[in-house]
This record gives C-alpha cells, structure tokens and sequence, in this order.
C-alpha cells in the first residue's frame, strides 16, 4: 500500500493517540507519549508491524500518544493509512 | 467524560445568534472572536451553553477557550484534535496556533512548539525548531547587513529606490519577499519581479518568507480591508519574531523600511517598528518615498490605476521588467481581476 497523502488519524484526548502520516520513501516513526518511557518501545513495535501488515514501504508516521491502549494504537495507525492511501475516505 | 458535550462544527465565520453567543463566551475571557475565521468547533454543555471553542483562520489555529467550570476535563485536546484534522483535510500541515503566554505547557503536550512572543501573545508552530530550520535555510551575506521586507504588489520604480538606496548603505542587503498568497499579485509572480527587477544589484539576496514574516502567522491583521482593522492591531510579534530569529542568524544589524503616507496599518507597522527592532539591536532606517508626477510612487496606487485600466500613468510607475509581464497574458489576467474587484 503507498501513502500519497498526508493524513491525520485519532485526538489527544485522553487514552487516544493522534496519529500522523506523510509521504517518504522510507519508514521512520516519531513518538511523544505520557508513557514513553515504560511503553516507547513497544508503541513504536506495534506501529511498525502495522505498517508491515499493511505493506506500507515509505512513510513517515508521528504518534502524539496520551496513553492509549494497544488495540486503539493499531486502530488509529490504520485508519492513518487508509486515508493516506486517499482512495476509501474515511 | 467527552459523551456528556456535544460537538458542533461550523464552516465559514460563525453567525448569527451562535456567532454572537460564542463572541461573548471570548470576550469572557479575554479574547475576541477574529475576521477571516474559516472554520469553528463549538462543544456544549448539557445545558446547552458553550463550554469550549476553538477556530482555525487558514493554517493558523486560534480563539481557543475553555469555560472555568468545565477546567481539567480535557475539553481542549477535543477541540484541538478537531481543528487539526480540518486543517489537515485541506492539506495544511504546517500549522500554526496562537495563545496566551500562561498557556503554553498545555500546548506543547499537543505537539507544538514556540517561536516568539508579546506580553499577551504566544505563537506556537507544529514543526520543533521550524523556524530555526528555515532561517538556517537562508543564504548568507558577508560585512554590514541590512533587510527590507516588502510585498511588492507589484514590484514597482518606489521599490527599486528603496532597495537601491538600502543596498547602498549596507554590504549585504537580505531582501525578503511576502510569500502569503493573500494579494492580486500572486506569490511566484511578486518573487520573479522581484528578482528581476534587482538583478542589477549584486548584493542583494532575495529570500521568501515562508510562513515567519508577515503572514497570516505573525502578522494576521496585515491583510485584512482598511475598514476591518481595530485600534492597536498591529505587527508586534512580528517584529519580536524578525528580532528574535532572524536578525541573529543572518547578522542583520539594520532593518530599512519606505516612509508609509497611504497605509494606516503599514504607517502604524512602521512605528512599532522604531519601538521595537532597537531593543534587539536593529537599527530603523526610514526612507522618504520616491515621488512621480508629484505623488509618492505606491504599489496600491499602481494596483488603482490597473483597476482603472490607466495604463500609460502605470508605465510612468513601474521598471521595465514587472512592465513587460503586465503585457504578457498573465499579467493583463490579474489586470483584469483588479477592475472587476472595484
């Protein structure tokens, strides 16, 4: 799947994340999160499977995390994806 | 928590009753609903009574509040979140966002960063050391330097002078040129009249702006019509970001700017100017307006007389170069949006 668009995805509110993805020609993931320093890494593992899952081969991604479990992370960076696809909007 | 407001989203500047409604929920606390707002999200009670609000204006997010009583109840990552992904469907993604000074530690948990403030306003942008970035970006001159910020719409015989004579009082002269599409004149066009119309004059660098000088960002009053701007609205954090960021980083000691006899917000601009540059070390030097057929030579007289379809008394204003594009298809396009805008 490519991204050929920049898209937003999710809020801040609390137990969200905000996600963002841009166009690139490779992967890089950025995290600011409450729980970075428990839970950094394996936030940016399950945001790079997600990629991988969705055959994503260059974006950049930017999480804005306030805490948000791991079902809703995977949902939000998804969601990311489809829209930056810009084909099925929403 | 979220399920007990309900939220509303309003395009185009708000009206009416709801307009009025949420003016006085701002004007509470101390902040004033702004013209040339596109886009509002309203959060209600259940009382239906405004508890939180924010707008976006371009890609400048403002007017955010959130009601005393509804304090701590992470109302404001609802609206901010909501004005994000409007920007971002219009494909704004570097974003801007004004605030009071006390505010900024809330903001920054949304991702975004400081460039320069005023006693009562914060300008925050979403790109961490954005600013610093492009200024880095900008080519540097060497010996004493100097800067003219100018919209150039268009570039006439008025600018030439002005630049011609600051380029005479400084070794470098950096020459910066409005990048905000919000004139007749559009971007691309007022850079290429620029360039050629100071090719002549070696050192002279010219730069765009971005969104750092003058722009809907720093400077959102510059744009509006005559009769919209209120008392005090004015270009100080403008020039506290031109102080601050860019000054240093290009050694810029001395900012010229052409004596304003039209204007009111460009005389008033002027005038903060003296105010403000020296504390940064900068020094103002005004200069008088070149003259022709015995008035000051202005880019709005100019942009009249197109309206008006004057075109000889346009000749007499303007450098061969920014005249042959007035010949040319584009030029006689945007010729023609002037005389219809009358």
């Amino acid at each position: 799947m490519e991204i050929k668009k920049a898209a937003v995805a999710g809020t801040m509110e609390s137990s969200d994340v905000y996600v963002e993805i841009k166009p690139a020609s490779d992967i890089a993931v950025q995290i600011e999160s409450v729980v970075a320093q428990q839970f950094g890494e394996e936030i940016e593992r399950v945001v790079r499977q997600v990629l991988e899952e969705n055959g994503v081969k260059g974006a950049h991604v930017s999480l804005n995390d306030k805490g948000a479990v791991e079902c809703v992370i995977r949902a939000r960076v998804e969601t990311a994806i489809r829209r930056g696809e810009g084909e099925r909007d929403q | 928590m979220q399920g007990d407001f309900l939220q509303e989203t309003y395009e185009g500047g708000l009206k009416g009753v709801v307009r009025r409604r949420v003016e006085e929920f701002l004007s509470r606390q101390g902040l004033r609903y702004d013209k040339g707002i596109q886009y509002t999200v309203v959060l209600y009670d259940r009382q239906g009574e405004v508890a939180a609000t924010g707008s976006l204006e371009k890609n400048v997010l403002k007017c955010i509040a959130v009601d005393e009583k509804w304090r701590g109840e992470g109302l404001t990552a609802t609206v901010v979140s909501a004005l994000l992904s409007q920007a971002f469907q219009q494909n704004r993604q570097h974003l801007f966002l004004f605030t009071k000074p006390r505010n900024k530690q809330m903001f920054l948990e949304f991702g975004f960063y400081e460039i320069s403030r005023t006693e009562d306003i914060l300008l925050m942008e979403n790109k961490k050391d954005g600013i610093d970035s492009f200024v880095a970006s900008l080519r540097r001159g060497q010996g004493s330097q100097g800067a003219v910020v100018a919209n150039c719409n268009p570039f006439t015989l008025g600018h030439r002078y002005l630049i011609e004579q600051a380029a005479k009082a400084c070794d470098t002269l950096h020459l910066f040129v409005l990048s905000e599409d919000a004139s007749l004149f559009p971007a691309d066009v007022r850079m290429e009249l620029v360039k050629k119309g100071t090719a002549h004059l070696p050192n002279v660098l010219v730069h765009p702006t971005s969104d750092y000088l003058i722009s809907s960002a720093t400077f959102p009053t510059y744009f509006l019509k005559e009769e919209q701007i209120e008392k005090g609205a004015g270009g100080q954090l403008d020039l506290v970001v031109f102080g601050q960021h860019f000054a240093p980083a290009l050694d810029i000691r001395c900012r010229f700017v052409g004596q304003e006899p039209f204007s009111p917000i460009t005389a008033l601009y002027n005038k903060q100017m003296q105010e403000i540059l020296p504390r940064f070390g900068i020094q103002v030097v005004e200069i008088p307006r070149k003259e022709e057929g015995g008035a000051a030579i202005s880019a709005s007289r100019v942009r009249a007389l197109l309206a008006e379809g004057k075109m000889d008394e346009v000749r007499a204003l303007v450098p061969d170069t920014t005249w042959e594009f007035l010949q040319s298809p584009a030029g006689q396009d945007i010729a023609r949006k002037a005389g219809e805008s009358r």
